[in-house]
Parts: structure tokens; sequence; C-alpha cells
């Protein structure tokens, strides 16, 4: 590694301390992959199940691809949105590391953005066009993969400036040839990681909500079929995502494994609690065959996912730091805290997100009556 | 100046205009007609007018469509483009106000919220509760345009920061208010102008009623942002405003670029006058679109006026539009610009050329392509023996900002070239960087030759 291509720090020192920063890039990376696992697994998911079914009225699948992306019309708003904080924080944190993978991608990186407006209006026209319209063309189902295909390749994008930030050692080769991230070992394994987690949660989300509607006595049979069909996807997604999984730690670099199992408590609670998650998680997706009746085992499943998707994000971050540690060490990071402005975000956040809270029980405590139904 | 170098033919600049400007425009409307939307159903609901109703939901639609997604991506895309082509400049604001963004994603998390909320539940819940959502998404825009607002005009008015480098003392600064004002009046031009296209759509009984309404909009837009803008160039320091303002301007294209956008400012006026209050019928798509267009030039001329009143900086007094730091200066032109910037000297090389190319690659390319915007080829000097005494004296500008005591600004208009950064580096890098810019001009300009600046 030519060390003098690792940029000097920024000569302002950071405005809080380093975990803090750490800890917020973790939370909000959190919040952003529940949404994103919605819209890049759910659109896949909604492709898949349309053109399996032809786009036949009333086939399962269809209803499926329909209230997935009808969700997704604003799960991608809320994918955007939440993805702008970990941004933030990443840049702050990570600023010479992620600056310089992004500037040797150059356009690539540029590119995810036209990536993600074609590919969230390709949405609106599926939800506008083609939903709940009879429809038998390949039309619907081929604005749908436009959609699915650009997050597939946003979260390709993605991936590689994620592995180059956390390289310094391959910056020069990648900046010969950006293309060169492709054969990094762990490139592959990574991508599938996010598509396989997003597939399963989705899944998981539609068979959660499909059981509550049929357990509630609307469409009984659509939604138990429902149910079932997405519990599969679930199911069999988790299987490969063990797989996966497993080929993505022993792919890791030895030094970064090492530090991982060197660690400590630190390192090894939450890479041992992932583990045990996601072996319970399979364990339970295995023993439902009837989401329906089994609805309390469906919501146990869907929380065991999202504390899986949480604490691999810890792991994920620690990952990051060893793959790092040995280009950091050279410098000091200094910090002057602004802790009244840090304060103010944290009560206007709270306040937020309570106006969030009030705002859903307003609207769902507040049926328009009478005319006001027009 | 030690990061990768971007090469983009169309040069930074121009992404970055391309990218900025479409955003403000968009995100300007998602505050404004946040507003008008939500005092139109008030207005709908107090006067029981299913026109104004109409308006109002139609516009909803539009308000998803174009901020949620369009405003979103090219918000998220100012930093993307900003980390590609400046990200020392964008590492040095992030790490300034970092809270403040903060801030802001939270107002503008409870505003996408609010908008999908208020578009998906129109005859779905109750009138006052759908109004609540409206008014409570305008409040949350409108907070989010406060912090940016205090951002924004930090970079080009730092004012106390730069003794303190308190967070308040930069955000509040001199051009604050009157920056906020003139956004407001701008953000309600914008919401008028785009709500003119679903007002078309009224039944043509009504169409001219809902046309006045937003004429009376956009008419307070217009004389709001008037005020906003003469109050804006007023507070600005003497040193800018001498920039474009003066006798006898450096920026003659800043200079002709504020007549332009008055003149567009008044042609909205009177565009919309015409159009919307005194003969509403003659409003049709095409129309509505000159009127859109002659305010969008308003605001692109502002926006453009704005960034370039900032020039040479990018955080005034502070970093140089090339990532230089103004208290580098000295430093590297002890060490060497290419001591300093470690990917320029890694694709280097030993030839005097090669190494002048690097140096223009580190201090130069974020301003001026090889043909294309700023060119730099066509403004080279013609005796290639006056290059050295051009860069001599883009050096000892370095001097004049590296003397400052924290907190002062330099008078700019007793430099030579007062809207560039000075040239740093050693004497040597000078002449390497003079010979790289003298074999450009001598040669015929061919693609091979605009291959070499890669």
């Amino acid at each position: 590694m030519n060390p003098g291509l690792i940029p000097a720090l920024d000569v302002a020192p950071l405005p809080g301390p380093v975990w803090l920063f750490q800890v917020l890039l973790v939370l909000t990376f959190f919040l952003h992959l529940v949404f994103m696992n919605l819209t890049l697994g759910g659109t896949l998911l909604a492709a898949v199940s349309r053109l399996l079914s032809g786009g036949r009225d009333g086939d399962h699948r269809t209803i499926l691809a329909s209230r997935l992306m009808r969700v997704n019309s604003y799960g991608i708003a809320l994918t955007i949105t939440t993805g702008i904080a970990p941004l933030l924080f990443v840049q702050v944190l990570y600023q010479q590391y992620f600056y310089t993978a992004t500037i040797l991608l150059g356009w690539i990186w540029f590119a995810f953005l036209v990536m993600l407006v074609v590919g969230y209006y390709a949405a609106y026209v599926f939800k506008f066009r083609f939903d709940g319209a009879p429809d038998k063309s390949i039309a619907g189902t081929l604005w749908l993969f436009l959609s699915a295909v650009l997050f597939l390749l946003i979260a390709a994008v993605h991936v590689a400036v994620n592995l180059i930030h956390a390289q310094p050692g391959k910056w020069a080769a990648i900046e010969a040839n950006p293309w060169s991230i492709l054969g990094d070992p762990a490139y592959f394994p990574r991508l599938l990681h996010f598509v396989l987690a997003g597939v399963a949660f989705s899944g998981l989300v539609v068979a959660w909500w499909a059981a509550r509607r049929a357990a509630g006595g609307r469409e009984v049979e659509l939604n138990g079929k429902l149910a079932r069909y997405a519990w599969r996807w679930a199911l069999w997604a988790t299987v490969a995502q063990i797989v996966d999984g497993v080929a993505l730690l022993m792919l890791l670099p030895k030094g970064v494994l090492l530090g991982l199992m060197r660690g400590g408590a630190a390192t090894m609670v939450p890479l041992t609690v992932a583990v045990l998650l996601a072996i319970g998680l399979l364990m339970m997706l295995s023993r439902v065959t009837d989401p329906v009746r089994q609805r309390g085992t469906v919501t146990g499943t869907l929380a065991a996912l999202a504390l899986t998707i949480a604490v691999m994000a810890i792991t994920r971050d620690q990952v990051r730091d060893l793959y790092l540690a040995a280009a950091r060490a050279r410098f000091e990071l200094t910090t002057a805290p602004q802790w009244g402005t840090f304060a103010l975000f944290a009560v206007l956040l709270i306040a937020g997100l309570a106006t969030v809270a009030y705002l859903v029980k307003r609207v769902l405590s507040s049926p328009a009556t009478g005319t006001e139904a027009a | 100046m030690g990061y990768p170098i971007w090469d983009i033919a169309i040069g930074g600049g121009v992404l970055m205009a391309v990218v900025a400007v479409t955003h403000v425009i968009v995100a300007h409307f998602a505050v404004g007609g946040g507003l008008v939307i939500a005092v139109t159903e008030t207005l709908a609901l107090r006067r029981n007018d299913p026109e104004l109703r109409q308006l109002a939901k139609r516009s909803s639609l539009m308000l998803i469509l174009v901020s949620t997604v369009f405003g979103a991506v090219s918000g998220v895309g100012i930093w993307v483009v900003a980390g590609l082509v400046s990200p020392a400049a964008i590492s040095a604001l992030i790490h300034n106000y970092v809270w403040g963004w903060a801030i802001e994603w939270v107002f503008f998390f409870v505003e996408i919220v609010c908008a999908i909320v208020y578009y998906d539940t129109w005859g779905k819940i109750s009138k006052r509760a759908h109004l609540l959502v409206g008014w409570l998404y305008f409040v949350a825009a409108y907070l989010s345009l406060v912090i940016i607002n205090g951002i924004i005009t930090f970079m080009l008015t730092p004012g106390k920061w730069l003794a303190t480098h308190g967070f308040w003392d930069g955000f509040f600064n001199p051009t604050y208010f009157p920056s906020l004002l003139l956004r407001t009046g701008i953000a309600a031009i914008m919401a008028s102008v785009f709500m003119v296209f679903p007002a078309l759509k009224a039944s043509p009984a009504f169409r001219g009623r809902i046309l006045r309404y937003l004429g009376w909009w956009l008419t307070a837009g217009v004389l709001v942002s008037y005020g906003g803008y003469r109050w804006w160039e007023g507070v600005l320091p003497a040193e800018i405003k001498g920039l474009f303002l003066g006798a006898s301007p450096a920026l003659r294209q800043l200079a002709t670029t504020r007549h332009f956008l008055l003149w567009a400012l008044a042609a909205t006026l009177i565009l919309g006058v015409l159009l919307l209050l005194a003969v509403p019928r003659l409003a049709r798509v095409v129309p509505a679109i000159v009127l859109m267009i002659a305010g969008f030039a308003f605001f692109a001329g502002f926006e453009r006026v704005r960034e370039g009143a900032r020039k040479p900086f990018l955080i005034h007094d502070y970093i140089f539009s090339n990532g230089l730091l103004v208290s580098d200066i000295a430093a590297i032109n002890d060490e060497g610009v290419l001591a300093t910037a470690g990917w320029a000297a890694h694709d280097a090389g030993d030839s005097p050329v090669s190494r002048g190319r690097q140096v223009f690659r580190a201090e130069c390319s974020s301003c001026h392509t090889l043909d294309g915007y700023q060119g730099i080829r066509r403004l080279l000097p013609k005796d290639p023996d006056m290059t050295m005494g051009v860069l001599a004296a883009l050096s000892e500008m370095g001097d004049a900002y590296s003397e400052l005591a924290p907190g002062q600004r330099v008078d700019m208009s007793n430099l030579d070239y007062p809207f560039m950064p000075p040239f740093v580096g050693s004497d040597e890098e000078m002449e390497e960087l003079a010979q790289y810019l003298n074999s450009l001009a001598a040669s015929s300009g061919t693609l091979a030759e605009k291959g070499a600046v890669r």
C-alpha cells in the first residue's frame, strides 16, 4: 500500500466523540436497512412473482406484487430519507476513505442517482398504469423488472464503494481499472448477502400481513395462500443466506477475521448473537406450515429477523474498522464536541419521532365520515 | 488536495450546477407548495369550496411525484457530486455543520412522512385531521429550509465564525435573514408556477377564479423575493459586492447574470399578472410553461450569482474551490504541492510536462477543463513567456491570503485575479505547470491531447 494515497484528515476536529457518531451511524443504517430490504428485496420478489403469475387477476402472486409495490411506492421514499443520515455520518467518520472510493468509481458512483430516479419512477409507472388494471401483457412485469434490476445495480455500486473504501491497499489497482473490484472475493457474496436479506425480510413482511388479514376474516383463502407462498420465499432465502453468510465470513481477509475472533466480547457477542439468531430464524421458519394459524411464530420470526439485521449492522461496522485498522493508525482524530447543537438534534429527533407517532395515531383514529369520504 | 481527481470532460462545476439548480427548484416548490396547499385546503374547508379542495388535492400528487422522488434523490445528488468534485471542501463543511445537517434530516424525515400520509389519505380521514397533516408538512418543510439556509449562507459569508469557529456564529451570519426572506419568496413563486398546471385542470367555470387565486400568491412571492434579494445584496461585504457590482466589476459575466435575474423576476411578475390575474383565459399549457421558465430563470440566475460571488472560495476566506485551505498556503509553498497531493504525485511521472499536468489537475481542474467549460487552452496567454508571469501573480496572491490573521479578510479588489485561488507550490512546480500549459497552447487541441489531461 502506498500510504501517500490516503488523503490527510480534515483539519477541523470532529464535532462529537467518535463513539457517538458510530452509534448514530449504526442506528440510522439499521433504519435504512429496514426500508432498503423492502425496496430491493420487495421489488425483486414482486417482479418474479408477477412473472410467475403471468399477471393473472386474482392469482395470489399477482396480488403479492401489487401489495408490495403499493407499500414500496412510499417505502422507496423512506429508503432514501433514512439513507441520508448514515451517508452523513459515514462522511464524518470515514471521509478520507469514503470520498476516495467514490472518486475512484467516478461516473459509476454518480450513476446510482440516475438509476434511483428511473427505478423509482418505474415503480410509480407500475402502480399507476398496471396495478389493479386487468392486464395480462408483459408490460407491467417489465416495468417491475426495470425497477428491480436498477435497485440491484444500486446495491452493486454501494457494495463496491464499501469494499473499496475499506481497502486502501487496492486503491492504485482500482484507479487503473475500477471494475477490478468485481474480482474481490468478498464482492459477490456480500452483494448476495444484501439481496437475500431483502427477499427474506420482504417475504416475512408479506406473510405477516397476509396472515393478519386472514385471521381477521378478510379474503381468508387468498391471504392464507399468499402467506404460505411468501413464507416459502423467506425460508429458502434464509437457507441460502446461512450458506452465503458462512462463505462471506470465511472470505474475509485473514487479519479481519482474526480481529473479529480476538476482539473479545465487543466483537464476539454481536457475531455470536447474529449466528444464533440466524439458526433460530431457520428453525422458526421451518416449523411454520400454516402462517395463519401460527401467527405468534410468524410475528416472532419477523422480530427475530429485524433483530438479526440490527446485530449484523454492528458487526458490519466492526468489520469495516478492522479492515481500516492499519490505515487509520497513522492518523489521530481530534474532537471538539458541539454538545449544545447535538442536544438540540437529540431533542428534535425525539420531537420528530413523537410527531410522526402522533400523526399516525391521529390518522388512524380519524376515519372519514359521510360526505368527507368523497 | 490529497484526494484523487475526477476528470470530467464537462467540468465538475457544470455537473454540480445542473444537479444543484434542479434540486433547489424542486426543494423550494416542496416548501412553498406546502404552504400554498395547506392554506388552500384551509380556505376550501372554511368556505366549503370544492374547487379549491381539488386544487390542493391535485397539487399534492405533484408534490409526491416531484418532491419525494426527484427532490430527495437530487438532494443526495448534491452530496454525491460535491464528494466527487470537491471532497475536501464538503468534508470541511460537514465537519463543522454535521449537527445542522442532522437536524435538517429530522425535519426532512417528518416532511416526507407527512407528504406520504397527506397524499394517501384524501377522503379517507376526517377533513380536520387531513388539514393537520398538511400544516405539519409545511412546518417541517419550512424548518428544513430554516436550517439549510444557515449552512448555505455560511459558505458565502461566514462572519464571526472565521475567528471563533462557533456553530451559531457561522449559522446566523450576515446574509442569513435576507436569504431566508428571499428563499421564502422564491418558495411561493415555485409553488405558484408549478400549481398553475393542476389549476388548468379545473372546470372552465371555475378556472379563472382558481388562477387568480394563484396569481396573488405569485405576486406576493415576487415582491418578497425582490425585497429579499435587495436586502441580500445590501448586506454583502464590500469586497464581494465589488466583484460583480463595482464600477468596474471583475466578474462581468456575474454582473450580466445579475441584470438577467432581475429582468427574469420582472418577466415573472408581468407574465403572472397578465396570465393569472388580468386575463386568466389566456392561461394555457404553453403560456404556463413560459411563466414557469421565467420563474426558474430568476431562481437559477440568483443561484449562479450567489455561487459566483463566492469565488474563489467554497467557504469564504477559509477554503478555496480547489480544496486548498487558506491556512495551508505557506506550508504548501515550502513543501511543494505534489508533496501534499498524494494522488497527483502518484501519477506524476518524471518529465516536467507530466509533473506540470498533475499540478494542473491538483490545483486547476476543479474549475478548468481543457477545452470545455472554462477551457484552459483558450484562456492561456498568447505569448508563452507570459505564462510564468501570470503564475507568479497568482502565487503572490497566496502571500496576501497567508499573511492574514484569523478572522481577517483580504481586500480582493487589490488582487490581480480575485476570482481565482492562488498558485501554491514550489518554484520548480510553477515552472513545470508553465511548461505543461505552454505545451497545451502549442498543441492543436486534438482528441489525443484531450486525453493527455487524464
